[in-house]
């Protein structure tokens, strides 16, 4: 009998500590892909790669950079982006001490991965459209599925912006834009970002730290000096 | 034979603990913890070991942030003391109150399951030290099924609070392990659900410790209801 209970009650156990090991893998996982503490330029830093070609707010010669992967899809960035986001908006981005890269990556649910083609079509056509989108993502986040995202985007753009939305559409259906959701993606693979949002932190070129979650203000004006 | 005493005669069959089943079982884990925690050194070691517990749920979200900003770097204290600080719930934004209310509970329950553990170990001498020895609480006993539960509830605490503060990403990616990643569509609270999953093996074990301690005396008074 007893060793029965021992079998059982280890056996629960293995199982937890199995589970574990895969939450406390993907914890560890976040200091993975290239970040070992130490300060690395920003122009080799993997979550950097093409970071001209990104859509960006602020001044590009600021002092602080966040560079931040996002999924449209995520509850937890769509937290992120009305508060902390919003606050380093309207602050430091405006005041010209800190550049806001945006990265697109979808892997959270699956209208995110038509919502960021769309977005890399508009971003083509369009930088201020784009953060019109990015926002209406998040603002009516609720309202998007697989199946409806794009037919919902273009309703957007017709009425919000001056673009053609059906070409939008059409773009982001035949995925027109992939290498620039790829380069992404390949960039957030390489940096070990596996969460989103996954925020990593630059000052005066040089990488900083990285955050993830829904992260506060204080924490990255504190982490970055703003 | 009903339904319910079939499933108790299997579970005696394969040796597993008494599962609670009423109020009084209740109000006997209750009885028990207030009695331990009575103790200001137990006390003690609940608060300990759950700000032992909460720290290690929410650093463990962050460590890289922790590392090269609070550890290591070169901000000054105060602005290390504002990151840490703002990792935990209800002081920085990382967690919404009802997360962040699981996560205070889960490591609140974990302080109380060691606490109670340390005063089983210790006090009722179960690893064969001089303490006194309740009639129902030697080595082999529910307790000591309350022990190992206690542990094992501690190690599901920590993945329940991890997983549910690792949004939906790492959810996803547990999850598909077992192919089951869609099912995350179907969790209405983004894993939150996980750590209410993780109440149970912690409930359970305060309830095999305070089961197998039945009979013994915590300050003076015999832990029975």
């Amino acid at each position: 009998m007893d060793f029965t209970r021992r079998a059982a009650l280890a056996t629960v156990g293995a199982v937890g500590l199995g589970t574990v090991a895969g939450c406390l893998g993907g914890a560890t996982g976040s200091d993975g892909g290239g970040d070992t503490g130490d300060t690395t330029p920003i122009g080799d830093h993997p979550a950097a790669g093409g970071l001209d070609a990104q859509p960006a707010l602020g001044a590009a010669d600021a002092g602080a950079t966040v560079v931040a992967f996002e999924d449209p899809s995520c509850p937890t960035c769509r937290n992120f982006e009305r508060g902390t986001g919003a606050r380093l908006k309207d602050g430091p981005v405006a005041d010209g001490d800190l550049r806001f890269v945006s990265r697109v990556y979808p892997i959270i649910y699956p209208w995110g991965k038509p919502a960021v083609q769309a977005l890399e079509a508009v971003y083509a056509r369009d930088e201020d459209a784009y953060w019109t989108l990015f926002d209406h993502y998040f603002a009516e986040q609720d309202s998007f599925d697989e199946d409806n995202v794009l037919d919902l985007t273009g309703s957007f753009l017709r009425e919000a912006t001056g673009l053609d939305a059906a070409a939008v559409v059409g773009d982001a259906a035949a995925e027109e834009y992939d290498d620039a959701v790829q380069a992404d993606l390949d960039a957030g693979r390489a940096s070990g970002a596996n969460r989103t949002p996954t925020l990593f932190l630059f000052r005066d070129g040089d990488y900083v730290t990285r955050a993830t979650g829904n992260v506060s203000y204080e924490t990255i004006a504190s982490a970055l000096q703003l | 034979m009903s339904g319910a005493n079939r499933l108790t005669r299997a579970r005696r069959r394969v040796g597993l603990p008494r599962l609670p089943s009423s109020r009084r079982d209740a109000r006997l884990v209750a009885r028990t913890v207030r009695l331990v925690l009575g103790v200001p050194a137990y006390a003690a070691v609940a608060v300990v070991v759950a700000v032992l517990a909460l720290s290690g749920f929410v650093l463990s979200q962050n460590v890289a942030l922790v590392r090269d900003t609070v550890v290591g770097g070169v901000l000054p204290l105060d602005a290390r003391l504002t990151i840490l600080f703002e990792q935990y719930p209800f002081v920085g934004t990382s967690y919404g109150p009802v997360a962040g209310a699981m996560l205070v509970l889960i490591a609140v329950l974990t302080g109380a399951n060691v606490a109670v553990v340390a005063y089983h170990l210790r006090e009722n001498g179960v690893l064969g030290g001089d303490g006194d020895t309740g009639a129902d609480a030697g080595p082999g006993s529910g307790a000591g099924g309350g022990s190992l539960g206690s542990a094992v509830g501690v190690v599901l605490g920590a993945l329940g609070a991890g997983c549910a503060a690792c949004g939906s990403a790492v959810l996803v990616g547990v999850l598909s392990l077992v192919g089951a990643s869609g099912v995350v569509l179907f969790l209405p609270f983004d894993g939150l659900e996980f750590t209410l999953l993780a109440l149970v093996p912690l409930g359970l074990s305060l309830f095999w410790l305070a089961d197998g301690m039945r009979g013994a005396e915590i300050r003076g008074c015999p832990v029975d209801i």
